[in-house]
């Protein structure tokens, strides 16, 4: 059993599960998405990214690809959620549908990096 | 990827930036979980966003305060936690970031990025240099005064540093790597189409055929200057296709040749390097006895000289311990002294002596020999060996008849076979022709052309010579006399010698212009002065100039 394998499939699968949390729900309303779900999902998908990091080979580069991508979107997400609700006081349908939907632009990215990470260790013999 | 400074950055920062991210979720964590104090009434938690805030700030010891709130006790305990958490995770991700930032490795990548984005760039001519010393400076400098550019692979620091410091116009990108690395060549672009030689001149002979192996292995398009010292040697670099073998010893023994037998060669010689002009008398080389200091590499190449020219020499080494390597009678011919030494000089009979030569690798022992022998003999003829180019002034002053440098002899004939190959041809070619020759090509040469006459290559191509291939192409036949007659007069030849003709496998030295035809190929070198140079150049580009001189047009 390889650690390192362990610890990056680990967060990089938890970064997919948790990020699909956040985002299962009605579309239009905050109540049923954890801003702590969220949180929780950024600091994920930054370990996650970390840990991809500094791979010079092919997959590794498009898997980094694929997480500077969810982070973005995620980091997006919070900080549309953030502003508005220090502005405005609280989140209209409108803004409500914009943080969920970007996290689910993430969770499509996350899904992404997943499936190129089963790939990769399908393909490799041992 | 190509960049391998950035990767290497990111993957040192690895574990950093995973220690930065994981305190700092926990300090958050802890911020939102705790209860504050009461406002108005109810008790006020802060949001992810006040904890994010807090902590930012705090791990990076700016520190504003407790906001939005005063905290309560439970926060604040929970808050010294987290500042000794969250301040070391992050000046262990600063302290990462600046040592890798110092590490060798590191800046090593970064200046490798730097010199392959400088030599891709280069968009002329260039050439390869391997170490930089007194005698590659003197290249670099050169070849960059013809208008070519230069890359240089040097592993020693100081050396690349004072290359740096020479701020050369244009620039000159240098790289601090093993010399003989395939990489550090491929990285200096030897496969580049521009690459036009490499010039390897190591003391070391193994060091210059690894290079020389490594370097036809990456491309075997380049031509090599490579030095060599010993037959051996050079057999070797034969074997391997090198194009240009340099033995600086070898060299000296056609000088020695040269100046016993034809002066008037040796200053043709020396006009096609650039070393001189036409007039200047050339030294002669009495005939009589020889005393001969040094018997190593050079020593031996003088005695085939003196021995074909049945001239008596008497040779004397200094180191007694190489007395076995050589064969018996050669021990027997030989004295075994310090030959800067009175006594050994007298022994020697320095007294009948026509000439002496210092060829020791000592500069110094060769400067005092010399003094000392002409105490002995006032009218001997003095002949040293300078082997570093430091030391010119030093040889200057001490009157010397006659100044041998191998390192100077390299930088010519590296200069003539990269940047004018046809030169060195002709050289190679006419030191192989006798004095009488000699002498007839240099009076012609004074008479017609002048005491310091410019030359000039004509290669036939579309490039070069425009007009000519049109016709040519339409089987026309031109003579090479053609060429050099004047823009101005038709019926007037300028005055201009043609000194070779190179036409794929044949060679004319010296063609004659009234009957030689042009093909499409050939190169051509000239003698003249520039005017007559610029006709030249006119008549082969432009298609009127041409008309004009063919009698086809007024």
């Amino acid at each position: 059993m390889n650690f390192d394998k362990l610890i990056s499939g680990f967060f990089i699968i938890l970064a997919m599960t948790l990020n699909f949390g956040f985002f299962y729900g009605d579309l239009s309303n905050i109540d049923l998405h954890s801003k702590y779900e969220l949180f929780a999902a950024i600091v994920v998908n930054l370990i996650a990214t970390t840990l991809k990091i500094g791979d010079k080979t092919q997959i590794g580069s498009v898997l980094l690809a694929t997480s500077l991508v969810a982070d973005i979107q995620l980091i997006a997400a919070a900080t549309v959620w953030t502003i508005v609700y220090y502005t405005a006081g609280v989140l209209d349908v409108h803004t409500t549908s914009i943080v969920i939907s970007l996290s689910g632009g993430a969770l499509l990215a996350n899904i992404t990096s997943v499936i190129l990470y089963i790939g990769e260790t399908i393909k490799s013999k041992r | 990827m190509k960049n391998s400074s950035l990767w290497l950055l990111l993957q040192k920062m690895r574990v950093p930036f995973i220690v930065i991210v994981v305190t700092y979720t926990i300090a958050i964590a802890g911020l939102i979980s705790l209860d504050g104090i009461e406002v108005d009434g109810k008790i006020y938690r802060m949001t992810i966003f006040d904890a994010f805030y807090f902590v930012t700030y705090t791990a990076t010891t700016i520190g504003f305060g407790e906001v939005p709130y005063t905290f309560s006790y439970p926060q604040r305990m929970w808050v010294s936690a987290l500042i000794y958490i969250t301040v070391i995770g992050w000046f262990y991700g600063i302290g990462s970031l600046l040592s890798i930032l110092q590490d060798k490795l590191f800046i090593s990548e970064i200046k490798k990025t730097a010199f392959r984005k400088k030599v891709r760039k280069i968009r002329e001519d260039f050439f390869i240099i391997l170490g930089y010393n007194n005698v590659t400076k003197k290249i670099v400098g050169k070849m960059l005064a013809q208008g070519y550019r230069v890359v240089v692979i040097e592993k020693n620091t100081d050396r690349v540093n004072e290359l740096v410091l020479e701020n050369y116009v244009p620039s000159v990108p240098i790289l601090e790597a093993d010399i003989y690395d395939p990489k550090a060549l491929e990285l200096a672009s030897i496969k580049s189409k521009y690459c036009k030689g490499l010039v390897s001149l190591f003391e070391n002979d193994n060091l210059n055929l690894k290079i020389a192996i490594t370097a036809k292995i990456l491309n075997a398009k380049i031509p090599l200057a490579i030095k060599s010292t010993t037959k051996h040697m050079t057999e070797n670099l034969e074997d391997l296709g090198v194009e240009i073998i340099e033995n600086p010893f070898e060299i000296i023994s056609q000088q020695i040749q040269m100046l016993l037998t034809a002066p008037s060669l040796y200053k043709l010689v020396r006009w096609m390097h650039g070393r001189g002009d036409l007039r200047t008398t050339a030294f002669h080389l009495p005939e009589g006895k020889y005393i001969i200091c040094g018997y190593g590499r050079m020593g031996h190449e003088i005695k085939n000289v003196l021995e074909k020219n049945n001239i008596e020499a008497v040779f004397i080494e200094m180191d007694a311990a190489k007395k076995n390597t050589f064969s018996k009678k050669e021990q027997c011919e030989i004295l075994f002294k310090d030959a800067d030494d009175k006594e050994v000089l007298l022994q020697a009979g320095t007294e009948d002596a026509v000439a002496i030569i210092a060829g020791s690798k000592d500069d110094t022992t060769n400067l005092s020999l010399l003094s000392i022998a002409r105490k002995i003999n006032p009218n001997i003829v003095t002949i040293a060996r300078e082997n570093e180019i430091e030391n010119q002034a030093l040889f200057h002053y001490a009157n010397i008849d006659y100044v041998f440098m191998p390192s100077r002899l390299l930088i010519y004939k590296t200069i003539a076979a990269l940047i004018d190959p046809i030169v060195d041809k002709f050289i190679s070619h006419a030191m192989e022709q006798d004095e009488v020759w000699a002498k007839e090509l240099l009076g012609m040469l004074k008479t017609k052309v002048g005491d310091n006459p410019s030359t000039y290559e004509l290669f036939v191509d579309e490039d070069h010579a425009h007009a000519l291939v049109e016709r040519i192409k339409y089987r026309e036949s031109i003579k090479l006399e053609t060429l050099i007659r004047s823009r101005a007069n038709r019926n007037i030849f300028n005055p201009i010698v043609a000194l070779l003709l190179l036409r794929k496998d044949e060679l004319y030295l010296l063609p004659d212009m009234s009957e030689i035809t042009l093909e499409y190929g050939d190169q051509i070198l000239f003698a003249s002065h520039r005017d007559a140079i610029e006709d030249i150049e006119y008549i082969a580009e432009n298609i009127h100039e041409l008309a004009y001189v063919l009698g086809e047009r007024n």
